[in-house]
């Protein structure tokens, strides 16, 4: 299972809208992912090592460097397909070029 | 439903402090937010900002902001349109060094993150595929009954 972080300042509603389009988009692509979806402010580097990939809504300050690869994941918010395909190509390339699964 | 009647605002503030005392007063004395959502919703649009230009779905469309604070500073699920007689600054969610000037409000009230269908994918859906024109007209509305009745018919 690949495993992504998403990730907002209250962790109620963008994170949320980003996991959920995360899972259906890439269950339709054929893998097997899961997305959790928290508070930014939440985030430790322990935490973060559990996941393959961080999707924050925009460049995000964490106060250390993630470990994992790291995408911008704002654009998929606006829910227009044109818009939300290069995310997820990104992340697909990520999945590819790592070999997650 | 996610709207209430009363709860539709029409605000001539000039600035982003003095819409989001005002509307928190009045929210508070309904019950619908805690004392410490002021606090909470100030800090949180200057930490991670909530604006979204739309001048990527319409050149047309004026800009929108949705405010909001964690679910342990508010009592219910419901989001309060407030139309800004003067636009007022806001900085871009999604590119946060970005200045937007801002004309609509969707404040989301969600004690429920989990819980249904997501309020924020609802407010964009609602945004991206309405109707160009009806969308201007809405974004002219300069009364809550009418705005309220907009969104109550346009809504998913």
């Amino acid at each position: 299972m690949i495993k992504v972080l998403a990730a907002c300042g209250a962790g109620v509603n963008s994170s949320h809208q980003i996991k959920d389009a995360l899972e259906t988009e890439f269950k339709n692509r054929g893998y097997d992912l899961k997305a959790d979806a928290v508070m930014v402010k939440d985030i430790t580097a322990d935490m973060i090592d559990n996941y393959d990939i961080f999707t924050p809504i925009a460049k995000t300050d964490l106060g250390f460097e993630p470990k994992i690869p790291v995408i911008d994941a704002g654009p998929i918010l606006y829910r227009i397909p044109t818009m939300a395909k290069p995310v997820y190509d990104k992340i697909e390339a990520v999945i590819k070029e790592k070999g997650l699964k | 439903m996610l709207f209430a009647k009363k709860d539709v605002f029409i605000s001539d503030q000039s600035g982003q402090k003095g819409v989001f005392e005002e509307i928190s007063k009045t929210l508070l004395n309904e019950g619908l937010v805690k004392n410490e959502f002021l606090e909470n919703l100030v800090m949180r649009e200057k930490n991670f900002p909530t604006g979204i230009d739309l001048s990527v779905v319409d050149v047309e469309f004026p800009n929108v902001a949705i405010p909001h604070t964690e679910g342990e500073f508010v009592n219910v699920r419901r989001v309060i349109p407030i139309k800004l007689l003067k636009p007022i600054r806001f900085f871009n969610m999604i590119q946060p060094e970005q200045e937007l000037k801002v004309s609509f409000m969707f404040m989301i009230l969600n004690n429920d993150p989990e819980g249904q269908a997501n309020v924020l994918a609802q407010i964009m859906q609602f945004l991206t595929t309405t109707s160009k024109e009806k969308l201007k007209e809405f974004f002219e509305m300069k009364e809550t009954d009418e705005i309220y009745n907009f969104l109550n018919n346009n809504f998913e």
